[in-house]
């Protein structure tokens, strides 16, 4: 027992007062935190718009300032007090006039004013009776006579008016129903006649204040003080909410959204990119607002208003392109969507043209996407499209399937047809009645006809084949001819050491073992074909051979020199250490003609074809594009070697004089170790290389015997973007990607990089690194993907490219999938990569070719570069262009030169264009000048005896000695010329066109050695702004059109015949002028 | 270790209250248990002294003769229940502000998430889930743990122990008790939410959850083990039907060690019954009918804890293996 006890019960009279005062007090705390969390801490966004309404209102208001200033100050200028005073003059001289019309229509709206209520009272009542009395039925014929009556009356009843009439005083009238219908109608045509009148009274003031607007609008753009003093003061009381933009298109969803539609709300924090905060017209730095470059603050407007046009806010909101949650509010990561849940997150910026692929998948060369096109041109040239395939990438091969997949189709449904129509003419035979008979032999007729449809059908199908077959290209060089082209011993030295040899290269290096590479060498080496033996060829001039080199073009596409000293473009592979590998004869050969093939290959029967299989059928052993099916079953073949290099139609010297230059382009100490296993290798050495080369893709860029039915064996990689996370591998590197540790152990400066662009990035920059840690004794269990030659730039772009490569979530109408002319352009470009036109072309505007950058082709030798086909479709005829591409030298027997500009040193190639591509490449260049299809050209008003004279003083005279530049066939004064001859107009040309281009040819071709200002504008025609040769006295007619319907009657004769009026050639003619 | 791994695990908003249960529940049984003893060493002191109880209290502390026999609800009770009650709420709010619901990415079919894990109330099913087909462990098992607890009150002989905390008078249910709550409902949450990994593998605390990793583990039919086939009962049967010898062995077979378990279990659940005076006293008190539903139970309560030692150290997967189901 206790010795003491408590007095109390401690149940009852423990106080618990305190207690209760605590835990209110806490309650009370977490109450006013939720509240605060509420107003503030899920709403980050309030803060921001409290600091951009200061910040911005502060930056408006000292653009306000000076503004104002600059008003002032224009405001005092004499031509602006001109105008000023011109409108008020203007407006003075019209005062009384507008004054006395004004008081006439006063007049009339109150004698309208007057009329209004008796006239809708009479009009009420009398449109009633009609509708009663029409109501009535015609057999009622009292009723109808007393409604009559009625309504009669009610027309006839009189109302009391006080009709205004002029100088103020007021008539006390009465008007019944048809007066009252006619007064109204007749104020109303009076009313507007005045009107119209007092319109033309104003006109001159109006056209004074406009010039006057016009006037200020070109001397001060942009927001006016008052607006923006109106902006600085609406920023100042900016109303702080939720700013966001609903897109919902019926029926669809956007990322997933479901049919809510899109809602973005990124303009909550991002202000400056809402139009009604920063007008269009302007645009919002950070310096603008006076905010440090690093400071993350997100106030700028939209950096490239250009595309905001294409894209407009209301239709594509934010994150479509830049991914991220549009929704989210809470917090930056929230919002940006760069957390673990959100499946669309905001692209990195170097990532961010990414959101353009998903809709311009079908583009090969996106307008204002620059990272994007960089990533298709690597796609393609870096070979990734070998293994990987793409959606409509160069899918040539895919395309002839399906093409003999249908004529296949149609074959069958050929044969049904002929079945059905012997029943049917069967069945006619037995048929009981006449009409019945009929009936069956006329729709086996409709059948019968209904197959010669079909035929046409399958001949189109046939020659697409065909023109496939001539269109599949592979990347790299064709490996069946390596025994004549190339020194054995560099193969394994190249398949070993391939970016130390060349580190420009295309190719990526393979993870080989030496054993691996033995095997594979061997394989090549001895599955090449071996003959018919090339012919030998005498040495060249290799001193003429780099001129040659460098004024034929070559470096359009080749680079040659190597580190800084490398010069030309990445087209093509760098030719430094040519000299170290490649046989002589065989490189004469190929630069005559890259597309000479020893062996035509036969798809159908699966083998090159030798002279034995046409002396099977005494043939001669000829292949080309003329004779391209095969001997043994008349199938189509390969009979050009699979490479995009065009022929140059070089003279043998001059080949063997390249050829000699390219030899001497080594090291001096090359030299490769002896590779004496790749002679009589084991039939288990081959079979294990033509293994080695199945697993490793080589036939995906390489022609090899024995694979040329080969697969890409990649995964396909069209919608990669949209691959889930867990289907990506990281093997061993998972945890360190979770964590954010990169491969080589540092700290990620990103963070986590366990996405989609993690494991691009990781993968592009080293393919090997996923298998780091794993235990494969067996190489051909490593992964395959070869380490791709490439830049951190390029895996950027190449990035991009994935992650926009996307299931698209957007709706069918926001892919980029024009149905106008614009598809022709899409399509064009394609090709103009493909062959690399733009090496020697300008053909978009402010794009620049290869040429432009080269030494060769600076300054005064810019003359030299080759023409600017930014006007193509305007200039040319289609017609004279699908034959110019398909023989450029518009010639079949002289045909080293080129076949319009014979003077330019540069060549345009032969690039053997299928006839679905010239069509392509023509209708491109139609739709990039506008022209419409089919072409039909202009008409052209003949031209007069008297004309033709005035038109050959023209030509002749010293101020525009046009024979001085231009071409005429004359070898003498050709050597001079650097313009085209004239001859060609009529059939090239478009006389449009030409009209232009003479009157201004710097408009069409900046820089052109063709003089500009030869004509000057004179009312509505130009005429020529030299001295004017007398016979044009009195000439009223256009002085350029005449001069173009002269050059589009020019003949051979008429052309001599001015030639011998020309002033002498170094004559001080005006060209230069 | 990768204390990384255990530390996303415990951090993620969801497991919230499982890391409080791995600290409230043993402060509350604690808890209990003070005042069940306080109350057993009141218990003692009063049947000591038959006219202290008369007078006493019966309460834990000392008793003063001042005081009242009984106290009112309000505000004696009440007040403690409104500072509770302010105070829980008070925890909510701060537990809704910090922490936000977690809202996933929309699922796909084609990937399910790696592990995929039940709700954490439901953790305990899943792990049973392991150890018996899908029919045992997600229809009957649950059943039984329903109406066990329903059969709870008829089958209460022993009248003590209501209405206040003690450990003395009610052993037999405090331990029964402690065992299928604490030892295989809570223990299996526990192991469901730190323990299992992607592929439901089982990860140390420390392990890395790594989805690739491959382990090796073979589980054998007890009848596999003995090499049942079915080849001494093909002799019995209609050759036509010979094809069903296996199916019908491994039936017939899988009842002995199944009625195996009934006998063993049996007879150490009934000793334990009996295993002091007091249990004797309330055994007597018992109807035939309340002796075998409770007998019951236990032994179903004990094949749980049985099943899954046989699983992790014999690797047994089914003991009962039949057409229809297996155990």
């Amino acid at each position: 027992m206790p010795e003491q006890l408590p007095p109390d019960d401690p149940v009852t009279s423990r106080p618990m007062a305190g207690l209760v005062l605590i835990s209110v007090f806490v309650l009370m705390l977490t109450v006013s935190w939720s509240l605060y969390d509420e107003f503030y801490g899920l709403r980050p966004w309030r803060k921001y718009q409290a600091e951009f309404s200061s910040a911005y209102s502060n930056y408006l208001d000292k653009e306000y300032k000076q503004r104002r200033a600059d008003e002032q100050k224009f405001y005092a200028t004499p031509q602006y007090l001109k105008l000023l005073a011109d409108v008020k003059a203007a407006t003075d001289a019209a005062r009384a006039k507008d004054q006395e019309i004004g008081q006439q229509i006063d007049l009339l709206d109150r004698q309208r004013a007057a009329m209004t209520d008796s006239f809708t009272t009479s009009r009420g009542l009398v449109g009633s009776l009609t509708y009663q009395l029409e109501q009535i039925s015609e057999k009622d014929k009292s009723g109808k006579e007393s409604k009559l009556k009625e309504l009669n009356d009610a027309k006839a009843q009189t109302f009391d008016v006080a009709w205004p009439v002029e100088g103020g005083k007021i008539e006390q009238d009465k008007f019944n129903y048809d007066k009252l219908n006619g007064l109204f109608v007749s104020i109303m045509q009076a009313k507007a006649k005045l009107v119209a009148q007092r319109g033309d009274v104003d006109q001159p003031a109006k056209n004074a204040q406009d010039k006057l607007n016009e006037y200020v609008k070109e001397q001060l753009p942009g927001l006016a003080s008052k607006d923006l003093f109106s902006l600085s003061q609406s920023m100042k009381s900016l109303d702080i909410h939720i700013r966001q933009i609903n897109v919902n298109p019926t029926g669809t969803s956007l990322n997933n959204l479901g049919g809510a539609g899109l809602v973005d709300r990124c303009q909550s924090c991002h202000l400056g990119t809402d139009p009604l905060v920063v007008p269009v017209t302007m645009t919002l730095t950070k310096a603008d607002l006076g905010l440090a470059k690093n400071n993350d603050a997100p106030f700028t407007s939209h950096p490239d208003p250009d595309m905001m046009k294409y894209h407009p806010l209301e239709k594509f909101g934010c994150s479509p392109c830049h991914g991220g949650n549009g929704r989210a509010l809470d917090t930056v990561e929230k919002g940006h969507g760069r957390y673990e849940h959100w499946l669309w997150p905001l692209y990195y910026k170097e990532n961010f043209n990414a959101g353009c692929q998903q809709c311009h998948a079908s583009d090969m060369v996106t307008e204002h996407a620059p990272v994007l096109n960089r990533a298709k041109t690597l796609y393609r040239e870096k070979g990734c499209i070998g293994c990987h395939r793409f959606q409509g990438f160069d899918n040539q091969d895919e395309e002839l399937v399906s093409a003999r997949q249908a004529i296949t189709q149609l074959d069958n449904q050929k044969q049904d047809d002929r079945l059905q129509i012997a029943q049917l003419n069967k069945k006619g035979d037995t048929a009981p009645d006449n009409e019945a008979a009929n009936r069956y032999y006329t729709e086996a007729t409709n059948l019968t006809v209904t197959m010669s449809g079909m035929d046409a059908k399958i001949e189109q199908l046939d020659r697409r084949s065909a023109n496939l077959l001539r269109e599949i290209k592979k990347v790299g060089p064709d490996l069946k001819e390596v025994r004549m082209k190339i020194h054995k011993e560099w193969i394994p030295n190249w398949l070993k050491h391939t970016h130390e040899w060349r580190p420009t290269t295309k190719m990526p290096q393979f993870r080989l073992q030496d054993d691996e590479i033995q095997a594979i060498s061997a394989y090549i080496w001895n599955s090449a074909i071996a003959g018919p033996e090339l012919p030998k060829q005498m040495p060249g001039n290799a001193a003429n051979g780099k001129v040659l080199f460098e004024e034929r073009g070559c470096e359009a596409c080749h680079s040659i020199g190597e580190g800084p000293n490398m010069v030309g473009g990445d087209f093509a592979a760098n030719l430094s250490r040519v000299g170290e590998k490649d046989n002589y004869d065989y490189l004469v050969r190929w630069i005559l003609n890259p597309r000479t093939r020893t062996r035509p290959y036969s798809p159908f029967e699966h083998k090159d074809l030798g002279p034995e299989d046409y002396a099977k059928h005494n043939l001669p052993f000829v292949f080309d594009l003329d004779h391209s099916r095969s001997p043994n079953d008349g199938h189509e073949m390969i009979v050009q070697q699979m490479t995009v290099m065009p022929s140059l139609r070089l003279t043998v010297e001059d080949a063997r004089d390249i050829a000699s230059y390219l030899e001497t382009q080594k090291h001096a100490d090359a030299s490769f170790p002896a590779a004496d296993f790749m002679d009589n290798p084991s039939p288990e050495t081959m079979q294990h290389g033509k293994e080695l080369i199945q697993h490793y893709g080589c036939a995906g860029c390489h022609e090899i015997s024995g694979l040329e039915d080969e697969g890409r064996i990649g995964t396909e990689l069209t919608n990669e973007g949209s691959k889930p996370i867990e289907r990506l591998d990281f093997a061993l590197l998972t945890e360190d990607a979770k964590l954010g540790v990169q491969p080589d152990g540092k700290k990620s400066p990103r963070g986590e990089w366990y996405d989609l662009k993690g494991f691009f990035d990781t993968k592009l920059s080293d393919p090997a690194i996923f298998d780091r840690g794993k235990y494969k004794p067996d190489p051909m269990d490593r992964l395959r993907m070869p380490k791709p030659n490439v830049t951190k730039d390029d895996i950027d772009a190449l990035t991009t490219f994935l992650l926009g490569s996307t299931d698209p979530t957007l709706p069918q109408e926001y892919m980029y999938k024009p149905a106008d002319q614009r598809a022709a352009i899409q399509k064009g470009w394609w090709l103009v990569t493909k062959y690399n036109c733009i090496g020697c072309h300008q053909i978009g505007i402010g794009q620049r070719s290869v040429l432009m950058g080269l030494p060769q082709f600076q300054a005064e030798n810019k003359q030299n570069l080759p023409p600017v086909l930014t006007s193509e479709g305007a200039r040319v005829s289609p017609d004279w262009l699908k034959a110019f591409l398909a023989n450029p030298a518009l010639s079949t027997t002289d045909v080293n030169r080129n076949g319009v500009r014979s003077y330019l040193q540069v060549r345009m190639p032969t690039f053997f264009l299928s006839d679905d591509e010239i069509r392509t490449l023509v209708s491109f260049f139609q739709a990039m000048s506008s022209q419409p299809q089919p072409y039909i050209p202009q008409k052209i008003e003949p031209i007069t005896t008297a004309e033709k004279e005035m038109a050959r003083d023209l030509f002749t005279s010293t101020a525009a000695p046009c024979l001085k530049c231009h071409a005429t066939g004359d070898p003498g004064h050709d050597k001079s010329a650097i313009a085209p001859n004239f001859l060609f107009a009529k059939e090239r040309l478009q006389p449009g066109w030409t009209e232009r281009w003479i009157t201004n040819p710097a408009l069409i071709a900046p820089g052109t050695a063709m003089p500009s200002g030869l004509f000057k504008r004179d009312g509505d025609r130009w005429v020529f702004s030299g001295p004017v040769p007398s016979s044009f006295k009195g000439y009223a007619g256009d002085h350029a059109n005449l001069l173009v319907r002269y050059m589009f009657e020019l003949t051979p004769e008429e052309q001599r015949a001015l030639m011998g009026r020309t002033p002498s050639g170094g004559g001080s003619g005006g060209a230069g002028k | 270790m990768n204390w990384h791994q255990i530390w996303e695990v415990a951090s993620a908003p969801d497991n919230v209250p499982i890391v409080a249960l791995l600290f409230l529940v043993p402060f509350y049984v604690w808890y209990a248990f003070r005042q069940a003893l306080a109350n057993d060493r009141l218990i003692d002191k009063l049947s000591a002294d038959p006219a202290l109880a008369k007078t006493e209290h019966r309460k834990t502390e000392p008793w003063n003769p001042k005081w009242e026999r009984e106290v009112h609800t309000w505000p004696y009770l009440m007040r403690v229940e409104l500072v509770a009650a302010v105070l829980v709420t008070a925890l909510l709010m701060v537990w809704s502000i910090t922490l936000s619901a977690p809202l996933e990415e929309p699922s796909n079919p084609n990937v399910t998430m790696n592990p995929a894990k039940a709700p954490w109330y439901f953790l305990g099913l899943q792990e049973m889930l392991v150890y018996f087909d899908p029919w045992i462990a997600g229809v009957i098992m649950p059943t039984l743990i329903i109406v066990g607890l329903m059969v709870v009150p008829y089958i209460d002989a022993n009248p003590l122990g209501n209405g206040y905390y003690t450990y003395k008078q009610r052993k037999f249910a405090i331990w029964t008790f402690l065992f299928g709550f604490i030892g295989l409902w809570v223990l299996m949450i526990v192991i469901g939410t730190f323990i299992r990994g992607p592929g439901w593998m089982w990860f140390w605390p420390g392990q890395t959850w790594d989805a690739q990793r491959v382990e090796f583990a073979v589980n054998r039919n007890v009848d596999q083990i003995f090499g049942i086939n079915g080849s001494w009962i093909v002799h019995f049967m209609p050759a036509a039907n010979a094809s069903y010898a296996p199916i019908l062995a491994r039936i017939i077979f899988g009842i002995f060690p199944l009625a195996l378990y009934f006998i063993v279990a049996g007879y150490l659940v009934h000793r334990m019954l009996l295993l002091t005076d007091f249990s004797k006293k309330i055994f007597k008190r018992m109807t035939l009918l309340q002796m075998m539903t409770m007998e019951l139970f236990l032994i179903l309560m004990l094949s749980l804890p049985v099943k899954i030692l046989l699983r992790l150290l014999l690797r047994i997967k089914y003991v009962w293996v039949t057409p229809w189901f297996s155990i």
